[in-house]
């Protein structure tokens, strides 16, 4: 099956580069959680301001572990290396080279949102994360792989990835519902961030993480945005003339 | 067999390659030769199904190619100009990449890496990145993943570009062996003495156009089996003949300093494209 196939290539990639994966998923969602929740040491509707940005920095890291593992990963080898030619080449089936990325990515980027809830483990929050709060951020993961998978070929040359991460992926970091709620957002932007992925991720995770449930509309979201860059991605692998 | 109808590429205003129609016979070795920007490098990759054609078809066997023809692209490999591969592995995981993508079983990929990779002498190198290997051996490690997957048709893009005379020697036979077992290959190529030496047909091509399309001995006949080089003060100008005793009578006739000697591939190469390019 080609999904294991391409499953065995990032893993091989993740066992050889692992602690530069592993520090650089670290870094910044550490940074945020120092410096926005410990050092700055606010509250938000009563409770440590740490406690509403715990689910939201572990969302955004599942976005950015996915988007970063798939887009400049697989850029890089249709540009520059070229093995993607030989993926195209080979008799491998090209949905499941596209399914195995994006669920590679998700699974690299639950990778990186579980290595913050091991380090915020010894804060002992309280909050809770169970098998929902994996579901859904292994969705989100999923999203973003898509999305990684779209922009990668879109992507004309080494620096159109971090321009479209600079633009797209670091604004929805800081405004889809991680550091602040959607609610504090004049209307018209508000419902506009509102609907985008993370800001649907960060809201059930948080939910969660209360002890309240996950509206599956959040879901159903997640599901909507995989479905259409999936399509996407899988138009450009059959159909783009020049890959 | 593969064949190639009104094949057509264009990319924005320029045409690649212009209505290109062929056709390979089952265990034929055939070169395409032409200068750069002929369109030959484009055949190939429309062959990959890296680019898709603007318009024209391409049939493996009587059977239509598409990205999604799983049955016609496990008989074909592909050995690109540039070194496809991606830079961060080595060469054991190339090789398992490329059997896996290939759907090969394991214990199977694992014997005929170990074969391969020690026939081209790469055994020691086999833990290296590749991004530590030099230029003919990344080429010798292409042709090893090539072979891998014991294909029925073999494109090969320049395949011995950036490689020293040694080892485009090495090749040269390892193709025609290959060959002998029944391996069609199409070879795109800059060296005229290579596709003489080992294609049975081939083909001139220019400005993404087929110009002729033969043998090299009856190229070479059509032309006229003997050349006259003639030193002038403008250059070097060739004469043909078909007759010796005729580029024996017109050399003696010659004032200055001239050679009689056979004509080449790159004699009908040069007449063919190289006026059309003028």
């Amino acid at each position: 099956m080609g999904i294991v196939t391409i499953l065995w290539e990032k893993w091989r990639e993740f066992i050889r580069d692992f602690s530069r994966i592993t520090l650089a998923a670290m870094v910044a969602p550490l940074m945020y959680l120092i410096v926005f929740g410990w050092g700055i040491r606010n509250t938000m509707n009563g409770q440590p301001y740490l406690y509403f940005l715990i689910p939201g920095v572990v969302s955004l890291t599942t976005m950015n572990g996915s988007f970063n593992a798939i887009a400049q990963n697989l850029n890089v080898q249709r540009l520059y290396e070229k093995a993607f030619d030989q993926v195209i080449i080979s008799p491998t089936p090209l949905w499941q080279f596209v399914a195995g990325q994006i669920l590679a990515g998700a699974l690299r980027g639950l990778y990186a949102g579980g290595i913050i809830l091991f380090l915020i483990l010894p804060v002992g929050t309280g909050l809770k994360f169970n098998a929902v709060s994996i579901l859904i951020l292994f969705l989100n993961g999923a999203v973003f792989s898509s999305v990684g998978i779209v922009v990668s070929f879109l992507a004309k040359n080494h620096a159109d990835v971090p321009r479209f991460s600079n633009y797209i992926i670091m604004p929805m970091a800081y405004l889809c519902n991680t550091f602040f709620s959607t609610e504090q957002i004049p209307h018209g932007a508000r419902e506009l961030i509102a609907i985008l992925p993370l800001s649907q991720t960060s809201r059930m995770v948080r939910s969660i993480s209360v002890g309240e449930p996950a509206r599956l509309y959040g879901i159903l979201v997640l599901l909507a945005y995989l479905t259409v860059f999936t399509a996407i991605g899988l138009y450009f692998v059959y159909k783009k003339k020049n890959l | 067999m593969i064949e190639l109808r009104n094949l057509t590429k264009t990319f924005e205003n320029f045409t690649a390659v212009d209505s290109l129609n062929l056709k390979i016979e089952t265990g034929e070795f055939f070169g395409l030769l032409g200068p750069n920007g002929a369109g030959k490098t484009t055949t190939i990759s429309m062959l990959s199904t890296l680019l898709l054609p603007t318009s024209g078809e391409i049939f493996i066997d009587g059977e239509l190619l598409s990205r999604n023809r799983q049955d016609i692209k496990r008989k074909v490999s592909v050995i690109t100009q540039e070194y496809s591969m991606r830079q961060d592995m080595d060469m054991e995981e190339i090789m398992e990449y490329q059997g896996r993508l290939y759907f090969m079983p394991l214990r199977e990929i694992r014997s005929r890496t170990k074969e391969l990779l020690a026939f081209a002498g790469l055994t020691e190198h086999r833990r290296k990145t590749i991004r530590k290997l030099s230029g003919g051996m990344k080429r010798k490690l292409m042709v090893c993943r090539a072979l891998l997957t014991s294909p029925e048709i073999l494109l090969l893009d320049e395949p011995t570009a950036g490689m020293d005379p040694i080892s485009r020697r090495q090749m040269w036979n390892l193709l025609r062996q290959l060959n002998e077992q029944g391996l069609t290959i199409l070879l795109t190529t800059h060296y005229i003495e290579e596709a003489q030496s080992l294609c049975g047909r081939v083909a001139l091509m220019s400005g993404g156009k087929l110009n002729e399309t033969d043998t090299p001995a009856r190229l070479i006949e059509k032309l006229g089996a003997y050349a006259v080089d003639e030193l002038r003060p403008d250059g070097l100008h060739s004469r043909f003949f078909s007759q010796r005793e005729e580029a024996i009578s017109y050399l003696s006739g010659l004032p200055g300093s001239c050679t009689l000697r056979d004509t080449t591939l790159e004699d009908v190469f040069v007449e063919h494209v190289g006026k059309r390019l003028s």
